[in-house]
């Protein structure tokens, strides 16, 4: 039951998404636009090219969508309305994010096209940069809650936010998920004018709607893992549980798309030296700041 | 139905799937026609220039027509792009659908669906009858499947030493003496496309030879690669997969042969229908290890790399991972894998991979074929060239009243540039004076269109770099522009600025933009690529007209697509300045009346992208082009400069931000 429940969270959240993509490119807001653009490409010829490495285009899209559906089990909606609630699940978070890389490699691999290849292959890049980042950042959240599991890193934060608590960790947290999504200005893999649509470039028909269904569920999955992990999942005044759950993600979603219309695509060679010099560094600051105020705090709280 | 629309006489899309007509396809079908998709020929950038909005027509815009539905085609086409555009056309799913905007004949692209005049109601009134052709045609049980020759392919013969030479016939080479080897190729207009009874001759040979191939043209289409569709509705066929079109390794199953040296490469198709139709085991899993046996094949100047040349057929194409596929290789080294093969400055060796950007490349201006050869995502090696320019100057020679008119059409990315070069040099020809009320009006339309010619550029520049909202905004103010009468022109004047303002605000810009691009051999430059370069180079700086104004080019230091940028801006803005005191933006009218004037006439202009030269001979009415000079065929020759070994992204930034016009390069 709570499985269908999540698994239609999701849908309806990657539905938002894409009616909020939509809004945010076309400047016009039209709720039913997913709905027929689904439709038209179930309805399309899904080509296959000629000298696929079929099991690597196929699988492409699949893993894509399953990797980003396994990183939003442990992602609690409310108290007990989660899928799997494991011991160590912020770390299972980057686990089956971890296959994201490996479903956009594939997909790119597949289709024997230069362009989705050289998409593919940003993507390691670009992995090569965030990943890092996003762990050290969850160590930080990890280290306040005491836990590894996603409900009492909720919990934690009754209080007050990781995001006002630790907004080091918060931000290059925020950054490195748009590049797991990989959202402008992180689209390297896709990039329209560079590489004519990258990874997703060969892909037709009902493997195209597979592949942008996804997309659409990984950034509900990334923007839902900023909400639990810094915005204190699901606590908040007035409203049920679900719905703050729900608000905030729909709010960090709405801000990863917007943000990337307003600045250029970043170069490969920024992105990882961003990442290695500033972002790593702000993160190991974060883990030594959040150890520093944990100690502080318990050490005050022992003297009282 | 409108009156200045025409459409095909059915209801029926020609690019239908087939498939029965159900409540569910028609549910589908509907869906269909409100999700337009375009993918548009020569670009976007063509349909700006003329002051359309595709957007507001209610097509989005596509960057690839694998995911299009519907092909625009913006006015009339140059025979350079009428096969890679049947090209799109193929690789797009069906349904689809043809919208011609001003022109018809666009073989070998089928008749258009719909055919509409190029201006923005009659775009509105075409994606209407699109829809409702959508809407009712998308689905046909008996939809024809497209053919076109074009798209298929045949064979040619080839010296496996020297590339340069390729016949029609099996012989030997003149050079060599080596037999010619068969491959694949396009049967592209130029070389026509006769039957190749080949049969069985081929094996013959195979001496020594890296793709050869049967064409299976003789045992029908379906054995193409070109064009997938032979039976329609089912979706495994092969596909129209073009970038690989120009060559197509023998991958039958198991026809490799296994050995050493320069046979390595030697594999060859079962003779007819030896082609990939997506099932094959042959090449599974193997194909795309970095399996360069033939060793030779990827010496710069060795045939390996030649063996691509007729891939900018393709518009869109998928250069593929070519040279590595042979079906069923036992296990090779890494060592062994790369010997030979070229290696980078970077010391690591990795297969070269041609690939087109061009001539439908979305980054890029349409018409502007790119070739990179790309070594990981470094490029190697450039090659760049137009598709649409003019085979020869001397096709605008002809009769003095309709000269003008004629340079006009060379370009249309800016027609008023070429026409008042091509009036100032008559008028010097002639000795025909212009009035000062004259020549200040056409400073006013020259200026617009300098203004409107570098925002229409943003806009593809901003779509290039990920910037949407750059993109969007330029778009906005150039067709603004385009529309605008003399007294709306201060108006946009002020939405120039601040949008400079907003993009000189922009975090990151500077850092994307910052050093990539540079130009090595500046003498070479003209326009504002020579102006950021920090050079006063500017043909207005000697013009009359301009000398009241208070005319001073803007130069900038930096010598970068970022110094290019704002550069361009800063213009547009100044532009627009002059366009108030000229006080007009009328065009500049026909030739002068010239009655038998005879004489030598040269001109200048400083056309958008830079100083433009023409020299021409009048003689009883008559024109002869004696000198031509664009700012595009000079900057043509810095895009290899600006792009190898450059990281791809970079490399396109660089070539988009020299603002190349393929229109007004002789091929």
């Amino acid at each position: 039951m709570t499985t269908v429940l999540i698994i239609l969270a999701l849908l309806v959240g990657a539905y938002l998404v894409a009616v909020l993509e939509g809004w945010v490119s076309t400047g016009r807001f039209r709720p039913a636009a997913p709905v027929l653009s689904g439709v038209a490409l179930l309805g399309r010829e899904s080509l296959v090219p000629r000298k696929p490495d079929r099991i690597f285009f196929e699988v492409g899209p699949v893993l894509l969508l399953v990797s980003a559906v396994l990183a939003a089990a442990v992602l609690p909606l409310s108290p007990g309305l989660i899928i799997t609630d494991l011991a160590t699940g912020a770390l299972f978070v980057n686990a089956a994010l971890a296959y994201v890389m490996v479903a956009l490699l594939m997909a790119g691999w597949g289709p024997d096209g230069a362009y989705a290849m050289v998409g593919g292959f940003r993507f390691l890049g670009q992995l090569v940069g965030y990943s890092m980042p996003i762990v050290m950042t969850i160590v930080g959240v990890a280290m306040r809650a005491e836990s590894l599991v996603t409900t009492q890193i909720v919990e934690s934060q009754a209080t007050l936010p990781n995001a006002v608590y630790q907004p080091v960790g918060f931000v290059v947290f925020f950054v490195a998920a748009m590049s797991v999504c990989f959202l402008p200005p992180f689209d390297l893999p896709t990039a329209p004018g560079e590489l004519a649509g990258g990874v997703t470039a060969e892909y037709t028909g009902w493997r195209l709607a597979v592949m942008r269904l996804a997309r659409a569920v990984l950034v509900v999955t990334l923007a839902a893992s900023v909400t639990v992990f810094y915005l204190g999942g699901w606590n908040g005044p007035v409203l049920p549980p679900w719905a703050w759950t729900a608000a905030k993600t729909l709010a960090v979603a709405a801000v990863m798309l917007v943000a990337g219309r307003h600045v250029p695509r970043l170069r490969e060679e920024h992105l990882l030296a961003w990442y290695w010099k500033i972002a790593i560094p702000l993160a190991l600051l974060n883990i030594l700041y959040v150890g520093i105020v944990l100690i502080a705090g318990s050490s005050s709280s022992m003297s009282m | 139905m409108s009156a200045r629309a025409s459409a095909r006489a059915s209801a029926t899309l020609y690019g239908a799937r087939v498939a029965r007509a159900s409540w569910l396809g028609r549910l589908i079908a509907r869906a269909t026609a409100r999700d337009l998709l375009a993918f548009v020929v020569p670009g976007p950038e063509i349909a700006r220039a003329r002051g359309l909005d595709l957007r507001a027509a209610g097509l989005h815009l596509s960057p690839t027509p694998r995911h299009a539905n519907v092909l625009v085609v913006v006015g009339w086409l140059p025979e350079g792009l009428r096969e890679p555009a049947a090209v799109a056309y193929a690789q797009m799913p069906r349904p689809r659908a043809v919208l011609a905007l001003g022109a018809k004949g666009v073989s070998p692209l089928p008749g258009p669906d719909v055919f509409v005049d190029l201006d923005q109601g009659a775009l509105d009134d075409g994606v209407a009858k699109l829809r409702r052709l959508f809407a009712e045609g998308a689905f046909d049980p008996e939809a024809e499947s497209f053919e076109a020759a074009a798209l298929r392919s045949k064979t040619r013969y080839a010296c496996p030493m020297h590339p340069e030479v390729v016949q029609d016939e099996p012989s030997t080479c003149p050079q060599c003496g080596m037999d010619l080897i068969p491959r694949e190729g396009a049967a592209g207009a130029g070389h026509g496309h006769a039957d190749h009874g080949h049969g069985g001759q081929d094996h013959a040979h195979h001496e020594g030879m890296d793709h050869d191939e049967d064409t299976g043209e003789d045992t029908g289409g379906q054995a193409h690669g070109w064009f997938p569709h032979p039976g329609g509705a089912e979706d495994e066929h092969d596909d129209a997969e073009h970038g690989e079109s120009g060559y197509v390794e023998g991958s039958g199953e198991g026809h490799s042969h296994e050995g050493h040296g320069r046979e390595h490469g030697l594999a060859h198709g079962d003779a007819g229908g030896g082609f990939e139709t997506g099932e094959h085991g042959g090449h599974g899993g193997m194909n795309h290890e970095n399996m360069d046996q033939g060793t030779e094949d990827h010496n710069e100047e060795g045939p390996g790399h030649e063996k691509h040349g007729d891939m900018d057929k393709g518009g869109m194409n998928h250069g593929g991972h070519e040279s590595m596929d042979h079906g069923d290789m036992g296990f090779m080294s890494m060592v062994e894998m790369t010997q030979g093969t070229p290696r980078s400055s970077d010391g690591l060796q990795m297969e070269w991979v041609e690939t087109p950007f061009g001539p439908l490349f979305p980054g890029l201006p349409g018409g502007l074929s790119l070739t990179f050869t790309l070594d990981g995502d470094t490029v190697a090696q450039t090659q760049a060239g137009s598709a649409v320019g003019a085979r020869a100057w001397e096709g605008l020679n002809g009769p003095v009243e309709s000269f003008a008119e004629r340079l006009a059409g060379l370009d249309p990315l800016s027609p008023l540039s070429h026409r008042l070069l091509a009036l100032r040099a008559v008028e010097s020809a002639a000795g025909a004076r212009v009035d000062e009320s004259d020549a200040l009006a056409r400073v006013g339309a020259l200026e617009r269109e300098r203004a409107a010619s570098h925002l229409n550029w943003l806009a593809g520049f901003g779509y290039l770099i990920g910037y949407s909202w750059l993109a969007k905004r330029a778009e906005e103010l150039q067709l603004a522009l385009l529309r605008a009468d003399a007294e709306e022109v201060a108006g946009i004047r002020t939405r120039v600025r601040q949008f400079t303002r907003r993009v000189e605000r922009t975090p990151l810009l500077r850092r994307k933009l910052a050093g990539v691009g540079r130009v090595p051999d500046l003498d070479r430059a003209v326009g504002p690529v020579a102006r950021t370069g920090g050079r006063r180079i500017d043909a207005r700086l000697e013009e009359e007209t301009y000398l009241p104004l208070g005319f001073e080019p803007v130069v900038l230091e930096g010598d970068d697509a970022h110094a290019r940028l704002r550069a361009r801006l800063a213009e547009a803005e100044q532009s627009l300045g002059f366009v108030e005191e000229a006080g007009g933006v009328s065009t500049p009218g026909a030739a002068p009346e010239i009655d038998g004037a005879s004489g030598r006439g040269a001109a200048t202009v400083e056309t958008p992208r830079g100083a433009a030269n023409l020299a021409l001979t009048l003689e009883d009415g008559d024109v002869t082009i004696t000198e031509l000079e664009t700012p595009s065929a000079r900057h043509l020759g810095l895009v290899e400069g600006v792009t190898e070994q450059r990281e791809l992204a970079d490399a396109l930034v660089g070539v988009a931000s020299l603002d190349l016009s393929p229109w007004e390069v002789v091929r």
